[in-house]
């Protein structure tokens, strides 16, 4: 409990971590706001609750980037010689770390979710589109989902590689450029890379042809996030901080 | 028991042979320094200490233990590694409840050691407007957290002001009378020298000398500066002695080398020869530890 409350402390006690979550909240109500206001009636019809949810995987960079910051600004700040001469036993540190990123993560979701259904359905109500009650439900869930899996695969990842900017440069190459892989490999091999698998979780209509299940998706990516967990842990165990 | 033992401790990074074959301890109620030129292992030596590097060859104990072995590690020892190791967004409070909260330390005792080291005014600001001065202080408040045995700090008296030097010293000399075992390293012997009881120097990863303050000034081999009216009459008993003397230029001076300070006074005292100057030719003991470490000529 003492090395979770100090990763908690060190994720509140910098503004980064709130500047990062009201960009997010303000970049999605923006999106969602001018999407559904200024978009098509006959298009919206169509598109249902993927339009809402457009602006997911720039969600999912923020979320990324605040996980990848609690464990890459260790080493960027040098915290990690203090941190691990107060706390020897380097896998909780790691472990902490990621339970702060579900935490974090969750509040991130929520946060998202409550802009982008408040507004952005209230708007296509406005406009007389209705949303499918059980597609929007679905959507929330796998985006929820995403946005928690995409804090704790920065945590994970930071803890693996250490560098602040490699991190963060891995982690656009993979969720932003996401539906891409399939594109060089095909859909057999692609469909199970880390950003193809976050596309699935979003349940886009349409999108299940070339794409794994929405539970599928979610639980390879929670695996991708246990294994590079377990990787971090044993690495920053075994690994010398110099 | 030795509070610090290192013990034929070998650290190679590669081709590089950062520490070799280096051994040494520290003693409890002393400051003791932890001298050589930069980049002659004395960080390297202090990370395998403290658990953060595993030595390629021997052992680096605390307390007689391995860091990780230790019961309760803050308590045992304090470490700052680097003023410089904090988030700058981070206030100097905030920084130290991050660790205070691990160790399972109330924040009572961060305002503690932040009264200790005088950062109580600055204490909401964040460290980003801190000067070295008030990092240096932050990082002995951090080490100070769990009240340890031993503190062990790399560099603390960089980039400080005279005063706070002073400070420093004051500080480190009141933690070593109640019992502790301070380690502090340098680079710049008269940065510490009025601190230290003790000396570890090493130059290249080796060990070039441990022993006291005295001993280390005992060992001096530079020549002394003699002036005497009789300059001549004193050279012929000095040589008379073993001693070499060369000229200064002056008609009055000698350089005399292979004889203590004492030996000369007393030499010149017994003959009734007046002596108007005696002493080392710069009398600082930097010049003692340049000898020793070889004057930057051991740094990789």
């Amino acid at each position: 409990m003492n090395v979770l409350k100090s990763e908690w402390l060190k994720l509140v006690s910098v503004r980064t971590t709130w500047a990062l979550l009201a960009a997010m909240i303000l970049i999605e109500g923006l999106a969602a706001g001018l999407v559904t206001e200024l978009g098509d009636i006959d298009d919206l019809r169509r598109r249902d609750i993927s339009t809402l949810i457009i602006g997911t995987h720039l969600a999912i960079v923020f979320m990324f980037t605040l996980g990848a910051l609690l464990s890459t600004n260790e080493f960027r700040h040098g915290t990690a010689n203090s941190t691990f001469v107060v706390t020897p036993k380097r896998e909780r540190v790691i472990a902490a770390k990621l339970a702060v990123g579900l935490v974090v993560g969750a509040v991130g979701a929520l946060l998202y979710i409550a802009v982008n259904a408040g507004l952005g359905l209230s708007i296509l109500s406005n406009r007389g589109v209705a949303v499918d009650a059980h597609d929007a439900v679905n959507g929330y869930v796998g985006v929820g989902v995403g946005l928690v899996l995409g804090c704790l695969f920065g945590v994970a990842l930071g803890a693996l590689l250490r560098n602040q900017i490699l991190t963060i440069v891995v982690g656009m190459v993979i969720f932003l450029l996401a539906g891409t892989a399939a594109l060089f490999i095909g859909n057999d091999v692609g469909k199970y890379f880390p950003g193809e698998s976050l596309l699935a979780l979003q349940a886009t209509p349409g999108v299940e042809k070339t794409l794994l299940s929405q539970t599928n998706g979610g639980l390879l990516l929670g695996a991708y996030c246990v294994v590079l967990g377990i990787a971090g842990m044993i690495f920053t165990r075994q690994r010398e901080i110099t | 028991m030795a509070e610090i033992t290192v013990e034929r401790l070998t650290k190679r990074y590669g081709e590089t042979l950062a520490v070799d074959d280096l051994s040494f301890t520290v003693e409890a109620g002393r400051v003791t320094g932890f001298l050589g030129p930069n980049g002659s292992g004395k960080s390297t030596t202090l990370r395998a200490l403290l658990g953060l590097i595993r030595p390629t060859s021997g052992r680096a104990l605390v307390m007689g233990k391995p860091f990780h072995e230790l019961r309760n590690p803050v308590r045992s020892v304090g470490a700052s590694l680097d003023a410089a190791d904090v988030h700058p967004g981070r206030s100097g409070r905030g920084h130290l409840r991050t660790l205070a909260a691990a160790a399972g330390l109330p924040n009572s005792r961060v305002d503690e050691v932040l009264d200790m080291t005088e950062l109580t005014p600055a204490r909401d600001r964040r460290v980003k407007g801190y000067s070295m001065g008030m990092r240096q202080r932050l990082a002995l408040a951090a080490a100070l957290l769990g009240d340890p045995k031993i503190l062990m700090l790399d560099e603390p008296a960089n980039g400080l002001d005279p005063q706070g030097m002073r400070w420093l010293r004051d500080i480190l000399v009141a933690l070593a009378a109640e019992g502790r075992a301070v380690l502090i390293s340098s680079h710049v012997l008269s940065e510490v020298e009025q601190t230290v009881d003790s000396v570890v120097v090493i130059g290249a990863g080796r060990l070039v000398m441990q022993g006291t303050l005295a001993e280390l000034i005992r060992g001096d081999r530079r020549p002394a500066l003699v002036r005497s009216p009789q300059a001549e009459e004193l050279r012929e008993l000095l040589e008379g002695e073993g001693a070499s003397v060369t000229v200064d230029g002056r008609p009055d001076a000698m350089l005399v080398h292979h004889a203590s300070l004492e030996q000369i006074g007393t030499l010149a005292a017994a003959h009734g020869i007046p002596i108007f100057e005696l002493t080392h030719e710069v009398s600082t003991l930097e010049d003692r530890f340049l000898e020793l470490t070889g004057e930057g000529g051991n740094v990789r």
